[in-house]
């Protein structure tokens, strides 16, 4: 399901907030996220898991089903991957967006085993980034996201890993982290670090890589 | 399949064994005594307890995984092996805790680091909290016991790369170091302890005292979270179990009701607290979930002349203990020496960078030591600990506020590590911290640790020892069960495992918690049958 076109980009309820009072709330900061999700949710923008097609080899029976991002949350990582990930991307436009696409997938996948608790938070986060107003006052990424460039991606970063407020460099830790986790430990990019797997003499010899 | 899987075996001979998921139906089981947890101190009490002849359940919340499903996968592993899929943090997210989930908790996820806890915190125990019937003499029976059972030894082996740059380091500054005893049998030194050993040479729980109840009186059903012991009087009447889905996630709304004469909770520092606290246990001096330990750890990496393959063979055989005690048992911040191994996965979820500094970080692997620091906390009034409470949705959350005694502590950690790295050849050393650079001597790498903020988020924090939250004394006032495990005010009612730990160990703690589960639930055992 797609989000109904009459959803307003800038729910009143929250609209008077702008990044002063996130900030005087503190460690309670938490609480305004919860505020953003809360009315996205009453003003019926809840966020329901992308139904998007895999961004290359559309073989519909290959379709990687998301379970927790959104569309909105997608463009975020699509934004952001060619900062955090920086030279390790491929330059071939067709082997970079493949390469997205499936880091995006196992993030996908890996969050849905974080349990409902830290999903929330993780939600919160991204519902943060995703609001338009908010991506603008706290975030201060001014496009929207598929119009982010590499360089302002960077910018960001560097803004909340470099903040003096611990909740920004929290948000940073949490980004970066499921995505090099997802991206440096795939057998795909096992190169990259020149890890070169499990000993193939233990898995030849191992009766649990039998019939696989 | 292999003939030495022991689950396999079992399964086929008729073991009474449930996926939660697989239930349908509501319904009611009933036992001699209920275990809540299958880690150390869970696996240990249901073994002991079903050959004294009581019947149990065993219970557990995450899933059954054994030899046919570890296949050195480190994406895998830490989605169905680890709490919260390896995404638990301490309140703040400043603190990574990594914390098995699933049948063998911990122990089937641990590095095998299998250590006695040491006299001085028995002795801090015994004479500063007093609990004189846990002295160093006193529990000595028990170890060895334990050391039987699980088979700890010293490793044998040459220790690989990564953990003899500590051994190097030690011996050029004249520092301490030992051989760490280990909990396998038959290893084949591969390194992947981590993510559920393939080979079941680990002699964790899920290898030894699992299978050992199975075998006697124990159902053991996986895929059941406890959500509350329900009180009748004065007594545990029975606990209610929520069956999960397949996914091992979400509830599937099949409720499960457990009765019993004794209940023993095991479900770590962290669980525990947690369902004593949704069950409304009396608590009339409010200390469910107080003093939560972790032996705060932090790391620093070398890049070494030589390849050091971190991935790769035992990943834990050396130690130094000579900063843990070294200034007293309750004086400035000890920490324990040792290593952690390095995969691709864990290491680009450790190291807090981005872009071409995570690049230059990750491609170094195999060239790469780390060093890790377990800081001793709870021995000093400036370090009380972390808190445990609900959230809204009844799971539990550990609050750690690092004091400035920790950070000391921390500070003091990272440059002797760095020390250390360089004394055994490092080319060059990075702390593991958001404002770190790469070091090419001790005396550049000293004059910025001088300058690097000790801040939460900056230094990148973790855990894999979690203590304490239903600390044991002698008076109900300041603690939630007696050196015994014995609740001070619900007569059917233990809990057997880390969260028990009045203050941190000051080691690895699996060995701590088996040897005290198996004290205990011998105990347990002789009172119930008795």
């Amino acid at each position: 399901m797609t989000q109904p076109s009459s959803c307003p980009d800038t729910p009143t309820d929250v609209a008077k907030l702008d990044r002063r009072s996130f900030l005087k709330t503190g460690l309670g900061g938490t609480l305004f996220l919860g505020a953003v999700s809360t009315t996205m949710t009453l003003t019926g923008c809840a966020s329901s898991p992308s139904e998007r097609l895999p961004a290359v080899g559309t073989r519909m029976d290959a379709r990687y089903q998301f379970r927790f991002l959104t569309d909105t949350d997608i463009e975020i990582f699509e934004a952001l991957l060619p900062a955090i990930l920086g030279p390790s991307l491929p330059e071939q436009p067709q082997s970079r967006r493949l390469i997205i696409a499936h880091t995006i997938e196992r993030m996908d996948a890996g969050i849905t085993q974080f349990g409902p608790a830290n999903q929330s938070e993780l939600r919160r986060l991204l519902d943060l980034l995703g609001f338009s107003l908010t991506r603008i006052t706290i975030a201060r990424v001014w496009s929207s996201w598929p119009d982010v460039t590499t360089g302002e991606a960077e910018a960001f970063l560097q803004r909340w890993q470099n903040s003096s407020i611990g909740l920004f460099n929290n948000g940073y830790m949490a980004l970066v982290k499921i995505s090099n986790v997802a991206f440096y430990g795939h057998q795909d990019q096992w190169h990259l670090s020149g890890y070169p797997g499990p000993p193939q003499w233990a898995v030849e010899a191992l009766p649990q890589f039998k019939n696989a | 399949m292999s003939v030495n899987d022991p689950f396999t075996e079992g399964l086929e001979l008729g073991w009474k064994v449930t996926d939660g998921a697989s239930l349908t139906e509501n319904q009611t089981i009933e036992a001699d005594v209920v275990v809540i947890g299958t880690g150390a101190g869970g696996g240990t009490s249901a073994e002991i307890l079903a050959r004294a002849g009581l019947s149990v359940i065993l219970v557990e919340e995450g899933g059954l995984y054994h030899q046919k499903d570890f296949k050195m996968n480190e994406l895998t592993a830490y989605a169905s092996l680890y709490q919260d899929g390896m995404s638990r943090v301490t309140q703040d997210g400043a603190i990574a805790i990594l914390q098995g989930r699933c049948v063998g908790g911990s122990t089937t996820v641990n590095w095998t680091s299998s250590f006695r806890t040491p006299d001085e915190t028995l002795n801090y125990w015994a004479n500063q909290l007093g609990m004189g019937d846990l002295t160093p003499d006193a529990m000595a029976p028990w170890f060895d016991g334990r050391e039987q059972r699980h088979n700890i030894e010293p490793w044998a082996v040459d220790p690989n790369t990564n953990n003899d740059v500590l051994r190097q380091g030690c011996e050029q500054l004249g520092y301490a170091w030992q051989i760490i005893p280990r909990n396998v049998k038959g290893c084949w030194n591969l390194g992947y302890c981590g993510v559920g050993c393939p080979t079941n040479a680990k002699q964790g729980a899920l290898t030894t005292t699992i299978p050992g109840a199975l075998a006697n009186d124990t159902t053991l059903i996986h895929r059941l979270r406890a959500d509350r012991l329900v009180m009748n009087q004065d007594r545990i009447d029975h606990l209610l179990a929520s069956a999960m889905s397949a996914d091992g996630v979400s509830p599937s709304g099949v409720t499960v009701t457990l009765k019993a004469r004794h209940f023993v909770v095991a479900a770590s520092a962290i669980g525990s607290p947690g369902l004593l606290l949704r069950s409304d246990i009396p608590d009339p001096f409010n200390r469910i979930g107080k003093r939560s330990f972790l032996h705060p750890v932090n790391a620093t990496t070398a890049i070494m002349p030589e390849k050091v393959e971190p991935y790769y063979g035992a990943p834990q055989s050396i130690y130094s203990d000579e900063f843990n005690f070294k200034e007293g048992v309750d004086g400035p911040a000890g920490f324990k020496l040792e290593v952690p191994p390095l995969h691709p996965a864990m290491s680009a979820g450790v190291i807090p960078h981005h872009g071409q500094k995570q690049i230059d970080a990750m491609t170094n692997l195999p060239w790469t030591q780390s060093t890790l620091a377990l800081v001793r906390d709870g021995f000093h009034p400036d370090s009380p600990g972390g808190n445990v409470s609900l959230r809204g949705d009844g799971s539990p959350v550990l609050d750690y506020p690092i004091s400035d005694y920790l950070w000391t502590g921390l500070r003091k950690a990272f440059g002797i590590m760095a020390e250390l790295q360089f004394a055994a050849g490092a080319r060059k050393v990075s702390f593991v911290h958001m404002d770190s650079d790469w070091y090419s001597s001790w005396a550049e790498a000293s004059a910025a640790l001088d300058k690097l903020p000790m801040e939460a988020h900056r230094v990148r924090l973790f855990t894999a020892h979690q203590m304490g939250g239903c600390g044991m004394g002698r008076h109900p006032e300041n603690s939630v069960v007696s050196s015994f495990g014995e609740h001070h005010h619900v007569s059917n009612l233990s809990v057997h495992d880390a969260s028990i730990f009045p203050t941190s160990i000051g080691a690895n703690p699996q060995l701590s918690v088996y040897a005290l589960a198996a004290r205990n639930s011998s105990r347990l055992a002789s009172k119930l049958t008795g």
